[in-house]
């Protein structure tokens, strides 16, 4: 090769170079040594992003919809039966109408947590598997949002504001491994940290919530909400975070650790809210959608209520062994162990085990694809479950 | 000069498509545009010094791109080693470089995250992501090669200069 001084001293001062930016951008908090830098790139790529997006998403949605077309038969005579269902639910309601203005007005006080929230569209992704997971939205200081911000859609928490530009902001998804968050379980005091998994999370996006009481009861199907940080800064109060999919009972831990699936739809997230004022109160749970089926909260209701009695451990272990074998044997041998667990509890026995199998089977068809037991093995589910 | 500018149009082109489209169908798993790209360019420009530029801006403006959480200069290191070993070794065998270096790059950038304290980078989860992310890499390599090479400004001969200016005196 010719040139090789010139070449070694360019490319030893290009790697410096890189180095130095690492270290310096690693060592300073929050990036404020190089905040400029980031301000001046995310203004010139934010606009061009922000131009592409509109070019783009007539094709995003092309592909949506290929990808959606094997379901989407399914979805139709569904929805065909739903619509059937709500027609004559209307009629009913109509009939009612008078008394759910007054019943509304009285439950008014307690309404939906008051957020003030700023909506967004999502411009750019980016998703390294494992490292980050990170989109783009379309407003920024100029809107008021600010870094620290709770990011929120429809269906419950999206994540945070990590850097806010001036017509664009970053927000580092729940799915993110490096995000936490506060958590509470639904109707409880029950704190833990909400983790993201990222690729280990698998199809489903699951993210990690770990109990920070280990002897605290967790049942597959409750669900959790955000905690609120302090001044409100990160997270906002009451945000319904996901739904519990699967627990990990390892005796001997500090911690609890369970899987849950996210509200927010991670695989296609399009329009999001950024939360630019905190309720003045906690808002609790009347944030969290309404249960789907009554069945359910009658038996979070069931189950909980064994938790206050004297000797509740045994009947909360039964039930975690429970579905960790029914996960594999077939559908009659689940119900025996659930049988056995019945004399132990208050209830009758049918409140107690039948909800169960509802809450286990609605949230997913096949809960072994959802449960990344460890994340090598998801992977080899996956492929089955693609051959299959 | 106008080699350069059409490189950098290009490496712009595939920040943005990367992105604004790729990620967005397919969060997951999906091949990386910016980093195949840059390594066409180094493998195409067939030196290693340029090679290295090449990889270095490309990796910087990687770093830049609006939602990122990592540390600047990340992507600028990866690249920048990696452009350098494709423009070394690009001259000959472009194709086969670019895919050796592509399913490289994802463990590299990878090992850097996880000296910097990662908290996602588990061997579990790099052993399923580096497999997949490769195998994208590696099936998409040749029709970026190709494209870029396609788009690549060429000395024309004489020849076509003429036609041009004839054609132009004759509309």
């Amino acid at each position: 090769m010719r040139d090789t001084r010139r070449a070694r001293l360019v490319i030893g001062v290009l790697l410096a170079a890189a180095l130095i930016l690492i270290t310096v951008d690693h060592r300073a908090a929050n990036g404020t040594l190089l905040a400029p830098v980031r301000d001046v790139a995310s203004s010139v790529f934010g606009s061009v992003e922000g131009a592409t997006a509109t070019v783009t998403r007539p094709i995003t949605g092309f592909f949506k919809t290929i990808s959606n077309a094997p379901g989407a038969e399914r979805a139709i005579t569904a929805l065909r039966k739903e619509n059937a269902q709500l027609k004559s639910d209307l009629d009913a309601q109509r009939l009612n109408r008078d008394r759910v203005m007054k019943l509304d007005r009285m439950l008014g006080l307690a309404g939906l947590g008051r957020y003030r929230i700023v909506p967004a569209q999502v411009v750019a992704r980016r998703a390294s598997p494992g490292f980050e997971d990170a989109v783009e939205i379309d407003i920024g200081t100029g809107d008021g949002v600010r870094t620290d911000m709770t990011v929120l859609s429809g269906e419950g928490l999206v994540g945070r504001v990590v850097h806010a530009g001036p017509s664009t902001s970053t927000v580092v998804l729940l799915t993110d491994p490096a995000l936490a968050a506060g958590a509470r379980m639904e109707g409880g005091n029950e704190l833990g940290v909400v983790n993201g998994l990222g690729e280990a999370g698998g199809n489903d996006n699951l993210i990690k919530f770990r109990m920070l009481d280990s002897s605290s009861p967790v049942q597959v199907g409750r669900r959790i909400v955000s905690f609120g940080s302090q001044g409100s800064a990160p997270y906002v109060p009451g945000v319904p975070i996901g739904v519990i999919e699967r627990v990990d009972t390892t005796p001997g831990e500090l911690t609890r650790t369970a899987y849950a699936r996210p509200f927010a739809d991670f695989s296609s997230i399009d329009v999001v809210g950024v939360v630019t004022e905190a309720p003045k109160r906690d808002p609790r749970d009347s944030v969290l959608p309404p249960v789907p089926k009554p069945a359910v909260s009658r038996q979070a209701k069931a189950v909980e209520r064994p938790g206050l009695l004297p000797a509740p451990r045994p009947v909360e272990t039964r039930q975690a062994e429970t579905r960790e074998t029914d996960r594999t044997v077939e559908q009659p041998a689940a119900a025996a162990p659930g049988a056995n667990a019945r004399p132990l509890e208050s209830e009758p026995p049918r409140s107690g085990h039948e909800p169960r199998e509802e809450t286990r089977l609605a949230p997913s068809p096949t809960p072994e694809r959802a449960a990344p037991r460890e994340p090598g093995q998801a992977g080899d589910q996956r492929r089955q479950d693609r051959g299959a | 000069m106008f080699r350069n500018l059409v490189a950098a149009l290009l490496i712009l082109a595939a920040l943005v498509l990367q992105v604004g489209l790729v990620n967005r169908v397919s969060p997951r798993i999906a091949p990386d545009l910016v980093l195949l790209v840059v390594l066409s360019l180094a493998a195409l420009r067939g030196a290693a010094v340029p090679g290295a530029v090449i990889g270095f801006c490309g990796g910087l403006a990687y770093d830049l791109l609006p939602p990122s959480d990592h540390a600047l200069g990340q992507w600028a290191l990866v690249m920048c080693v990696l452009g350098f070993l494709a423009g070394r070794a690009g001259g000959q065998l472009p194709l086969l470089v670019v895919m050796l270096c592509a399913v490289i790059a994802p463990g590299l950038a990878a090992g850097i995250g996880a000296l910097l304290g990662d908290p996602g980078v588990t061997w579990s989860v790099l052993r399923t992501a580096w497999l997949w992310v490769g195998l994208c890499n590696l099936v998409f390599a040749p029709v970026v090669l190709w494209a870029v090479s396609a788009l690549q400004p060429k000395r024309r001969a004489r020849g076509s200069e003429f036609v041009t200016s004839y054609r132009r005196g004759t509309a």
